[in-house]
């Protein structure tokens, strides 16, 4: 399945209004928000339909997935939103994840667990908050809202001295020669970056997939709490960056960068970051700017070609005083 | 002498995973017009408790205790059960302040998947998986990050 699904769920009290723009959205945050509110009300608009006393609006079928036989009711599901409330404790297995890897389905899951064999989204990590009630009924209005819409930056203009990546391909090789007078590490898998992070008293700017970078939000964001001079930098991937830095010509590039979820096919990409990979490859192979995630090719550090990528960053690197 | 909670971070496999249907199955009548149960209740979920089967929710209604919030439930097993061990990551963190004060009045142990934050006002905890006591988030995080 591709593309986002505007959702509407709604009773005579309660009305959620949200869309849906990714194969898996995690849905958190405080207690007595809805949440399972939600997942109830499509619960019985699925086994009673009319009769329900709920509406449900969608260009897709949106359906809950329960404990008993979730396997094989996972196999029979095909191009619909799949609900998950939490409480299901299969949702942290890997046979979990591997059944929704090669989904038509998108799966909009209730949990605070970290989720790690998932790669989801920073930008799909929502809260449910009460916007107001409306009309005579006095239906209350509940909309999603992104948990990291804003993230929790130190004092600006630390200017951290450490880089922190996420592993030692491509974009570690870039980081290194870019930032050339500043120290680059490599956490060596993304699930690291928090414990290397703890362990600094530094000043330390994250370099990260945002793509895929949703299991570790929370670890980071509580430690940036009591750490106060942690930078995040969270670009959908680094692939995504020299997309966008117009180094590379590609038919249809424009469109594709400018919304993502209508070219990205959950069935065939587990994440983004997976997609932007696969364009970059497939748009350089055979030319000078041939992409390998392994090894970076050198004409990405030369002057021009870093600059227009180092160009992407720029609002971030003021920030930080860079 | 205040008591303490114990955190136990990670997979617990004797821990109550499924608090919501644990607590439909178990809970009492007595525990939803305990004096504590109704703070909870109005701290967390905003609603009145009415009677026994009865709370008054600004946004549901006259509502069931079943429909209560899943962090008020769990808060109220950890209350009532202390012989038991529960999945408090069914709490937001607008539950944390009363796990703290559930566990002041006699020792609880919860097991915890994710980071709940207990605020910035000074407290105190013990960690089971390293038995260290720690007394802020400064202290606990270091800690928690390498088990969830």
């Amino acid at each position: 399945m591709r593309g986002s699904f505007e959702v509407l769920v709604s009773s005579r009290r309660l009305q959620y209004r949200f869309t849906i723009r990714r194969n898996v959205t995690v849905i958190r945050g405080d207690s007595a928000t809805g949440k399972t509110t939600l997942i109830d009300m499509i619960q019985d608009y699925n086994e009673n339909g009319i009769d329900s006393g709920i509406a449900i609006k969608c260009d897709c079928k949106c359906v809950t997935l329960g404990s008993r036989n979730w396997q094989r009711d996972l196999r029979e599901l095909e191009n619909s939103i799949v609900f998950l409330d939490e409480g299901r404790r299969y949702v942290m297995s890997q046979e979990f994840a591997e059944i929704i890897r090669h989904s038509s389905n998108y799966y909009v899951i209730v949990t605070r667990e970290r989720l790690e064999n998932i790669p989801y989204g920073v930008d799909e990590i929502y809260g449910i908050r009460t916007s107001g009630k409306y009309g005579e009924l006095k239906q209350s209005y509940h909309e999603f809202y992104r948990l990291y819409e804003n993230i929790p930056y130190g004092r600006q203009g630390m200017n951290p001295q450490k880089i922190i990546t996420e592993d030692s391909n491509s974009g570690y090789q870039f980081f290194i020669g870019a930032f050339e007078d500043r120290e680059c590490v490599s956490a060596m898998g993304k699930s690291n970056i928090a414990s290397l992070v703890a362990g600094f008293s530094e000043p330390v700017m994250v370099i990260a997939d945002g793509a895929a970078f949703g299991p570790e939000m929370e670890r980071m964001t509580e430690i940036m709490k009591v750490r106060k001079e942690i930078y995040l930098y969270l670009p959908e991937s680094f692939e995504w960056l020299i997309l966008k830095s117009g180094l590379i010509s590609r038919e249809n590039l424009q469109a594709v960068l400018a919304n993502p979820a209508e070219f990205i096919d959950s069935e065939k990409f587990f994440s983004w970051e997976q997609f932007f990979t696969e364009i970059l490859t497939e748009s350089t192979r055979g030319t000078v700017y041939q992409y390998n995630k392994k090894k970076l090719a050198p004409v990405y550090l030369h002057e021009v070609s870093k600059a227009k990528i180092l160009l992407q960053m720029k609002p971030f690197l003021e920030k930080i005083g860079w | 002498m205040s008591q303490l909670l114990n955190i136990y971070y990670g997979d617990m496999p004797e821990a109550v995973f499924n608090t919501e249907v644990f607590f439909k199955n178990s809970y009492a009548d007595e525990w939803i017009v305990d004096d504590f149960s109704k703070q909870m209740i109005a701290d967390v979920d905003k609603s009145c408790v009415l009677g026994t089967g009865v709370i008054d929710s600004p946004v549901l209604g006259k509502i069931a205790p079943e429909r209560l919030s899943g962090g008020v439930k769990t808060l109220m097993l950890i209350k009532f059960m202390p012989e038991m061990v529960f999945n408090a990551s069914t709490c937001g963190n607008n539950c944390a302040k009363w796990l703290l004060q559930i566990a002041a009045d006699e020792d609880r142990t919860v097991n915890l998947r994710n980071i709940m934050n207990f605020g910035e006002d000074p407290f105190e905890l013990k960690v089971l998986n390293t038995g260290q006591v720690v007394h802020s988030m400064r202290e606990l995080l270091p800690i928690a990050i390498e088990y969830v």
